[in-house]
């Protein structure tokens, strides 16, 4: 019973996906059509707006406000937010998503206090200026191919830029002058702690995030994310491949092959940039509260909603840039080929759109849960993992790509480092640390006198290092 | 395992220098997703399971969470909860209004005024029980549930086995059980009790004035029970 409703959710879901995607291409197809009648061009990037940002990245941001929690409350073994719930369902929590109207209904219906000398102006504008920058981040992630759909050809993305990843850079920085707007205007000394804390996190990851993309920009000589000739879709191409009956089976040139150093690097420095935990020292609950300390109502609603957002988008980019955007591992070029798809665009664009969010999907839960997993980073920790970790690591990446991509630009002499990498941390991963190993060695040697059982005996040999003996 | 189960002196558990596991994050960081990412699935796909017999525990979830006001755990047996003064058969409550409980109550919140039973009338066989409670009222808001009351009482007419807390009221006056109130729950009946020591099993001569209990008196008396026959008072 339970399997079946985790199975319903996940076709929802799924259905969710495909149906606001095709939604998405239906309507830019009529949209461009229309255009065409006034002579616009274009028109169809509306639609992205409309569908994919409005609505899509909307609800997934609003529905991971209650997903954090319910799935945190999964991993520490409670139930999680389950009293709120809906006429006529008495009976069902239904996995607490009504509680998503009671938090909006609180937020609305509150008082929205100003302390008496706070600076009104920037009091209000901060948290429009830490909302704003983070929505206005999805406009350059691809989230479905360039498809013809009424004979006119829709761009899933809001505006195809030719410098897509340096907006993406620009725009990411400017979220942290709604976070330090909002710890000064406050006029809090608290506030103000966490408006700098962020600033001053923001200038020593920039630099890391800004350093670990370069691996890929020069991997495909492009700073654009959508279109065939961006990053996105280039990543398509297959570094090893071969055909099975018709499909093509193979290695693609994903982000994660090819720079799954320059993923880690990017991956911890954009977390960073999200402020959330186990990077949210500017937030610091339990210290010095943070940033948003002043705010209630929606005015702190905007902080929080702007947070999940940054989730989404970060997730939405990691796709585009590291995962293959909304392709397929293999078998894009078999399914495109189809002469159904091929009569069917919108069809098509549906099912790419699904891979797409369901990739977003999978990095949001890995967000969730690595925010769940680490205790916060220290402030000493944070600016030590920014300027001697994450730099040098992305300058010696950034090196020993170029160096392979100069001399095997087919990228696959990058892809066996790629491996190497790969490897080295699955190799970790899977042994035990030194601290175990002793561990394990101490307990061994101790067992094997036949003392562990004897609680009252002491021997002399419990007090040593364990690698005397 | 063997530095939980054993003493041992605290210098056992040396700080070893963080290796690069440690130093590069990742393969610790990945293994920490592992261990939440299998609570996460564990608690998923589980069904909660509370029973409070934890090895009888059956799926693989870990959450064991009651959902209170829907759901409630049952007391254990020998819980001391709500009192309730013990009815006799008739439905009059056993209190022969003594004052042991009242004396003993380290918190002084019973409050006992003692009656006759007839007390014009000399007739022996109707004095068998002289006194009753003209009032019994326990004022639940100083009870520290000590359960001495219940040890103290001699004739086994007080009780706390209704296997419920005091419920929560908003006035004070709403945490006074008076009679009415306590006397609840199923008869209870000893061979040992003095009103089946008289020769008959008649009712006594004498009828009954006041009505001081909530169910109605008069009727017959209960025929001498069995030897032991002592009610259990079912769980909610």
């Amino acid at each position: 019973m339970r399997i079946g409703l985790i199975l319903t959710s996940a076709i929802l879901i799924c259905g969710a996906f495909f149906t606001l995607m095709g939604a998405a291409y239906g309507l830019g197809g009529y949209l461009e059509d229309l255009g065409r009648g006034w002579n616009i061009t274009g028109l169809g990037h509306l639609a992205n707006i409309a569908i994919v940002m409005l609505v899509t990245v909307m609800v997934f941001s609003t529905l991971l406000t209650i997903a954090d929690r319910k799935w945190g409350s999964f991993i520490q073994d409670r139930v999680g937010p389950n009293r709120a719930r809906l006429p006529y369902l008495e009976n069902s929590p239904l996995g607490g998503i009504p509680h998503i109207l009671t938090d909006v209904f609180k937020m609305l219906t509150k008082e929205a206090f100003r302390p008496k000398n706070a600076n009104k102006l920037l009091f209000a504008l901060a948290p429009m200026l830490a909302f704003g920058p983070v929505f206005a981040l999805f406009a350059v992630v691809p989230s479905g191919p360039t498809l013809k759909v009424f004979d006119y050809p829709v761009e899933m993305v809001s505006t195809n830029l030719d410098f897509g990843i340096l907006y993406l850079f620009a725009i990411a920085s400017l979220a942290v002058y709604g976070t330090s707007l909002a710890g000064w205007a406050s006029n809090n000394k608290f506030a103000l702690l966490g408006g700098v804390r962020a600033s001053s996190q923001m200038i020593s990851y920039e630099v890391a995030l800004g350093l670990s993309l370069v691996g890929m920009m020069i991997a495909f000589s492009t700073v654009k994310l959508a279109g065939p000739d961006g990053i996105s879709e280039m990543q398509m191409q297959y570094l090893w491949s071969t055909k099975v009956w018709g499909i093509d089976l193979g290695l693609p040139a994903w982000g994660i092959f090819i720079q799954p150093l320059g993923f880690l690097l990017f991956f911890a420095a954009a977390f960073a940039e999200t402020k959330r935990p186990p990077f949210d020292a500017p937030e610091g609950e339990s210290e010095i509260v943070g940033y948003f300390l002043e705010y209630s109502g929606m005015q702190f609603g905007m902080f929080m909603i702007a947070e999940y957002i940054e989730v989404v988008v970060l997730g939405g980019a990691l796709v585009a840039i590291f995962f293959g955007g909304w392709a397929l591992p293999f078998g894009n070029e078999a399914l495109m080929g189809m002469a159904f798809m091929k009569a069917h665009p919108v069809l098509l664009g549906a099912i790419f759109g699904m891979v797409f969010w369901l990739k977003v999907l999978l990095i949001v839960y890995l967000q969730l849960v690595i925010r769940w997993t680490m205790p916060r980073f220290r402030y000493d920790q944070i600016q030590k993992l920014g300027w001697q970790i994450l730099l040098p690591t992305g300058l010696v990446n950034l090196f020993v790509s170029g160096a392979l991509i100069l001399w095997d630009p087919s990228l696959r002499a990058l892809a066996l480092f790629g491996f190497v990498v790969i490897g080295i941390f699955g190799f970790l991963t899977l042994t035990p640390s030194r601290q175990v190993r002793r561990e394990a060695e101490a307990a061994a040697d101790h067992g094997g006198h036949g003392h562990a059982a004897l609680p009252a005996h002491h021997d002399d040999h419990a007090a040593l290092p364990a690698n005397t003996h | 395992m063997s530095s939980l189960m054993h003493h041992e002196p605290e210098k056992k558990r040396e700080l070893v220098e963080a290796d690069v596991r440690e130093r590069t994050y990742v393969p610790e960081i990945l293994k920490g997703i592992a261990l939440t990412t299998r609570h996460f699935l564990r608690n998923l796909f589980g069904e909660r399971d509370t029973n409070p017999d934890v090895v009888e525990r059956k799926g693989i979830t870990s959450i064991t969470t009651v959902n209170y006001p829907e759901e409630k755990v049952d007391y254990p047996p020998g819980y001391r909860g709500l009192h309730r003064l013990v009815p006799r058969e008739d439905g009059k409550p056993r209190c022969v209004a003594c004052y042991m409980c009242a004396t003993i109550c380290p918190a002084q919140c019973i409050y006992i005024e003692a009656g006759e039973y007839g007390g014009e009338d000399d007739q022996a066989e109707s004095r068998v029980i002289e006194k009753y409670p003209k009032q019994f009222v326990i004022d639940e808001l100083r009870c520290v549930v000590c359960g001495l009351c219940v040890d103290a009482c001699p004739k086994d007419a007080i009780r706390m086995d209704t296997y419920t807390h005091t419920p929560s009221g908003y006035d004070r006056q709403g945490f006074v059980y008076d009679i009415p109130r306590l006397l609840q729950g199923p008869a209870v009946s000893h061979p040992s009790d003095p009103w089946y020591k008289r020769g008959s099993s008649a009712p006594p001569d004498h009828v009954h004035k006041e009505a001081h209990t909530r169910i109605a008196a008069g009727g017959g008396l209960a025929k001498r029970p069995p030897l032991v026959e002592v009610m259990k008072f079912p769980k909610p």
